[in-house]
């Protein structure tokens, strides 16, 4: 209980960082701590294999799109924000901090292995089971997410080209935007 | 154990939270991420009634897992899809406010 009381407290600030940051980059990175405040939130409830993936593919992978895409068109916040002189040496000191507090917790805690029935618990979620679910009751869903992600990564590309000055025109030396527009 | 309904007063909450973002936002990538964080309660809700209906025999074990899992690939695509479509639009007009982008005509 304590945890998820924890979590839920670092999911709602994250949350509300979100809607209030005048920044771009500072809303992008609350979200980013709200998605790893989810994962944790999907271990404790047994869900394994869906924890690593909302955190290599989420945090990981759109986020980190998010955060190219906002600096890429160099998205202006509502104004500047201040340079802060004690922020760097904080985070030094945060980063020492918690790397030192992780090393000596692995050498130094020696609690006892799960017992047999915590193990057995933990079987749920696992990567295993989601992925036999998915291949024999959910193959239909399965492979149609399949089409799904073909169809934005030709639709992602198309709309990247479509900017392109190189590009060569669509006939007769006019740009015709909506002729292109027309395909999708 | 923690019981089901404060996961699903947790994802409610975040959910109330992502569309007062999507309501407020002036820029489109702002509004974009509001529309994560309510599809991220979204999977919260549902992971947590996979793990109170696990094994309940009306459906495979997981199934809600598996439908996470289904939405984290489509929220992917959704995403690609929508920042390459701000983009295009960035390239023609210089701001992304969405109360200038409703007129945009296509």
């Amino acid at each position: 209980m304590i945890g998820f009381i924890i979590l839920a407290a670092v999911m709602l600030l994250g949350g509300v960082g979100v809607v209030t940051f005048r920044q771009p980059v500072h809303a992008a990175l609350s979200l980013v701590v709200t998605l790893l405040a989810l994962a944790v939130t999907y271990v404790t409830l047994q869900a394994h294999f869906l924890a690593a993936i909302q955190v290599i593919v989420y945090a990981g992978a759109i986020m980190v799109l998010f955060l190219f895409v906002i600096m890429l068109l160099n998205v202006q916040g509502q104004e500047p924000a201040p340079h802060l002189a004690w922020m760097r040496p904080l985070a030094y000191a945060a980063a020492l901090v918690t790397a030192a507090g992780i090393t000596i917790t692995a050498f130094v805690d020696r609690s006892p292995l799960p017992s047999a029935d915590r193990v057995a618990a933990l079987q749920g979620g696992s990567a295993e089971q989601v992925g036999t679910l998915l291949f024999s009751h959910y193959v239909l869903a399965f492979q149609l997410v399949g089409v799904l992600l073909l169809t934005g990564i030709v639709a992602a590309v198309s709309l990247a080209q479509r900017g392109n000055p190189a590009a060569p025109p669509a006939r007769r030396g006019e740009a015709a935007p909506e002729r292109e527009l027309s395909h999708g | 154990m923690v019981p089901t309904p404060y996961y699903i007063a947790l994802s409610a909450l975040l959910l109330t939270i992502g569309s007062v973002g999507v309501l407020t936002r002036r820029s489109a990538i702002m509004v974009f991420l509001s529309v994560e964080l309510m599809l991220n309660a979204a999977n919260l809700a549902i992971v947590a009634f996979a793990r109170q209906w696990s094994a309940s025999g009306i459906e495979p074990a997981l199934s809600g897992q598996a439908a996470v899992f289904i939405i984290l690939a489509i929220a992917a695509a959704e995403v690609a899809v929508g920042l390459g479509i701000l983009v295009s639009i960035f390239r023609h007009r210089v701001s992304t406010d969405v109360d200038e982008l409703s007129e945009v005509r296509l």
